[in-house]
């Protein structure tokens, strides 16, 4: 571990959130290889296992959308849209190879267009089922020895059940410490802000999980050794949504007198609490964790016995957080075009209001555009819980 | 409110049928229930439409009851209500429609005051469907159960394999059959839990050998639309699917497709067109059609085009054209498991022989060449992301591999009407004519 890592931990993640990418560059560069994929919905444990670096591909709120308008509809989720931009931008050009879940119908009706537009020579589909029942975790697993079997074709070296039980021991491992630096934004006032914990999450997308791994112990130290406490602030949020990969809306919500002490977002709780069982077979492990564990609204959950136990099912760990990070008003912020979180707000309004905290619902565009007309909803939403 | 419009008119008397047919089982849903029937929201193009018939239970198709108001010009205030609701506009508009039209029924304990045709029936079942197309076909139905949470939800899961330069669908077919088959069983536990009834196995299986002679008969009587004159349009296409979508493994379905041929025999013999003086050949490359506007189709006509084609609502092959013998699988599970996963990857042979091709693009090639097309018209329906992302490359790709051919892309919604301009339409269609025009010319 060097020196940088042990006390400079935020800023280095701060400069890899600020030029993403860049590290994945400089890796290529030394004769690493690099996947893009897109969604916390691709289990890196077996692009890492095969040798790879995984580079989740990010949109950018800054950069407005022009290539990717001629070949992809504007119809499509912004986000997605964004992320192809970036893409044919030239952003991304260190990638050779792309892997892409069947997430929600903006990412896998896309596929095509990437992987056509792109010309990398990897690319591969794997087909998350909807439902999580037990035939549906047997296919998922299918799936995924499919998948390990054709990336394994493509290096030219089988991918050892070895390799990905390591892979999924040191995914584990990041994600246990990412919950520990969560655990510091429990205290009032939290000990890290909800921007720099979003640096850090999404800058992590863009580096091998090991340099995660030796920056964490560093920045977890770096937070709690702070001789500065932060100030004090009027309430605590929740954002919830789905994947977020720029702080512009949660520095808006701390701009504003609040803290972001948690979420349910990717990257974020929803993608890094869940763990991967270590299993004999590994891919049983790694199969229950994407289709099972990761909570995301694009996953059918069955209704068990009645409606009200399906919606504890689908938003339980939601009102979790609410109680252990103490939390005052819930934010939804949902992207136009989001069929599967789009689709959730009613049902997760209602319930997180039954539970006597107030929710503010946004709908927004993926744009630094909007940002100054929501500032006026945040600051009256957080006057009102006030 | 509804706004009363003259009715389209119609190239064939099978597609004339249709409406009365529609409206005939919007009634039979509302009196099924007050006989004490069950019925089941669902969907179209969802593989089971034969072991809902075999269990007896009544279809109610919401997709379609969507188009009807939307074809009424009676969907806005369904939308709206979904929109109070809290649901985006962005989002679908079938599932929003639909939405708002529960929730209101829920609120009064009634139908909505004048509900298209009687209205859209409570069910006592919803019936999703996970595929790798269309978020809403698993989210709809949980998004009403919070408006009904006494109905309860089953969801089914079909997926097909995708297309990919790495390895062959075929060399992972066999465990999505696998799992298609589990997906249909659980699903006949589930109808048999809620009816307290037994699948009958061997009607199970008439009824899916009338859906193989269906498919077959519809294939057939569709490429007699090669014909110049074309004896019938996507207009007429655009009804002439409701048979195939809503009562599919029913002999009706099989006789109307058999009434259909024979009709457009006869026009063929006759030399009769959609219209008389045929000037430009078309193809409905893609994208659902606004329900609101199908008149366009016979704008079209007036300037002399016609679409003897059409990608859209083709959810067919003719099973004999399949790389299996349907016939030998004599599970009928299995057998209707098969059927899908080889409709949908009934082009990727045929794309892999083209470098650059891909199966959408295949599909286009093949009909352009087979009925003569002089240019592609597709529709992006602003709330759709299951048929309408990939058109524009789509249109690319086929530049590509294929050649130039002019093309249009209309923008609108399948039941949104706020977002149609028929002045705007008709002058892009209108520039669409002069293109084909100055591109015949050389």
């Amino acid at each position: 571990m060097t020196e940088d890592s042990i006390n400079n931990g935020l800023a280095i993640m701060d400069g890899y959130y600020r030029d993403y990418g860049g590290r994945a560059g400089e890796l290529k560069n030394q004769g690493r290889q690099v996947i893009g994929y897109l969604c916390a919905l691709t289990p890196v444990e077996i692009i890492t296992a095969a040798g790879f670096i995984p580079f989740r591909i990010k949109g950018d709120v800054n950069e407005p959308i022009t290539q990717a308008d001629t070949q992809m509809e504007t119809i499509i989720c912004p986000l997605v849209r964004s992320c192809f931009d970036m893409a044919l931008k030239g952003r991304y050009d260190f990638i050779e190879g792309l892997v892409i879940p069947h997430a929600c119908d903006s990412i896998t009706r896309t596929y095509d267009i990437w992987k056509y537009s792109l010309d990398v020579p990897y690319s591969h589909l794997i087909n998350l089922p909807h439902s999580t029942d037990d035939s549906s975790l047997e296919f998922y697993k299918q799936e995924l020895n499919t998948f390990k079997r054709g990336l394994g074709k493509y290096t030219g070296k089988e991918i050892s059940d070895e390799s990905l039980t390591r892979a999924v021991e040191v995914y584990n491992q990041s994600r246990s410490l990412v919950k520990e630096l969560y655990e510091l934004r429990k205290p009032d006032p939290p000990l890290i802000s909800g921007t720099e914990m979003a640096k850090v999450l999404i800058a992590m997308m863009s580096i091998p999980v090991d340099e995660s791994n030796e920056l964490l112990p560093g920045i977890i130290d770096e937070v709690r050794q702070r001789d500065v406490a932060p100030a004090r602030k009027s309430a605590r949020i929740m954002v919830v949504g789905a994947q977020v990969d720029d702080v512009a809306f949660i520095e808006l919500i701390e701009d504003s007198g609040a803290d972001v002490v948690v979420d349910d977002l990717c990257p974020g709780a929803r993608e890094y609490w869940p763990m991967a069982d270590v299993t004999d077979d590994p891919l049983d492990g790694i199969a229950g964790r994407y289709l099972r564990k990761i909570k995301c609204g694009r996953t059918y959950r069955e209704v068990q016995t009645d409606y009200q136990n399906s919606l504890e099912n689908r938003f339980g760990h939601i009102r979790q957080s609410i109680k252990d990070y103490n939390v005052d008003g819930v934010m939804l912020y949902i992207y136009k075009y989001c069929d599967p979180f789009g689709f959730e707000v009613p049902a997760m309004k209602s319930y997180i209001e039954s539970l006597k905290i107030p929710v503010l619902y946004i709908e927004d565009e993926y744009s630094m555009s909007t940002i100054a007309r929501l500032r006026t909803r945040v600051q009256a939403f957080l006057e009102m819980i006030d | 409110m509804t706004e009363q419009r003259k009715p389209r008119k119609h190239a064939t008397e099978a597609a004339g049928r249709i409406a009365p047919m529609v409206k005939a089982a919007i009634s039979e849903n509302l009196r099924a229930k007050e006989e004490g029937k069950l019925v089941a929201y669902t969907f179209i193009v969802c593989a089971y439409d034969e072991i809902i018939r075999a269990m007896d239970i009544v279809p109610a198709w919401t997709e379609n009851y969507a188009a009807i108001c939307a074809v009424k010009r009676d969907a806005q205030r369904f939308l709206e209500k979904a929109e109070a609701e809290n649901f985006s506009r962005s989002l679908c508009t079938y599932a929003l429609c639909g939405l708002g039209f529960d929730v209101w029924r829920e609120e009064l304990g009634a139908m909505p005051p004048d509900s298209p045709w009687g209205g859209q029936v409570r069910p006592d079942m919803m019936l999703g469907s996970g595929q790798m197309i269309c978020d809403p076909r698993n989210k709809w139905y949980q998004a009403v159960q919070h408006y009904m949470p006494d109905v309860p939800v089953y969801e089914v899961g079909l997926p097909w394999p995708p297309y990919e330069k790495d390895y062959d669908y075929r060399e992972v077919q066999d465990y999505y059959i696998k799992y298609i088959v589990e997906q249909l069983k659980g699903l006949v536990e589930f109808l048999e839990h809620q009816t307290g009834r037994k699948m009958d196995w061997d009607r199970l299986g008439e009824l899916v050998d009338i859906t193989d002679k269906t498919w077959n008969m519809m294939w057939e009587t569709y490429e007699l639309r090669r014909a110049v004159p074309t004896p019938m349009g996507t207009g007429d296409a655009m009804n002439t699917m409701v048979p195939i979508s809503f009562m599919m493994g029913s002999q009706e379905a099989y006789d109307f497709y058999k009434d259909l041929y024979d009709e457009l025999q006869g026009k063929i013999a006759a030399g009769e067109g959609v219209i008389p003086d045929e000037k430009y050949r078309l193809l409905w490359g893609g994208g659902l059609p606004s329900w609101f506007a199908l008149t366009d189709f016979n704008y079209f006509n007036s300037k002399g085009a016609v679409f003897p084609v059409e990608t859209t609502y083709r959810i067919i092959e003719a099973v004999y054209n399949f790389d299996i013998d349907l016939e030998k699988i004599s599970d009928p599970l299995e057998h209707i498991a098969w059927r899908w996963l080889k409709y949908w990857t009934f082009w990727y042979d045929k794309a892999r022989k083209r470098p650059g091709s891909h199966p959408d693009v295949e599909r286009l090639i093949q009909y352009i060449e087979d009925y003569k097309i002089d240019g592609v018209v597709m529709h992006e329906a602003f709330s759709c992301r299951t048929w309408h992302p990939g058109l524009i490359w789509q249109l690319n790709q086929l530049k590509k591999v294929y050649g130039d051919i002019p093309s249009l892309i209309l923008e609108s919604d399948i039941v949104d009407i706020s977002s149609y301009s028929e002045v705007d339409t008709h002058a892009r269609i209108d520039a669409f004519i002069e293109t084909l025009e100055s591109h015949k010319r050389g």
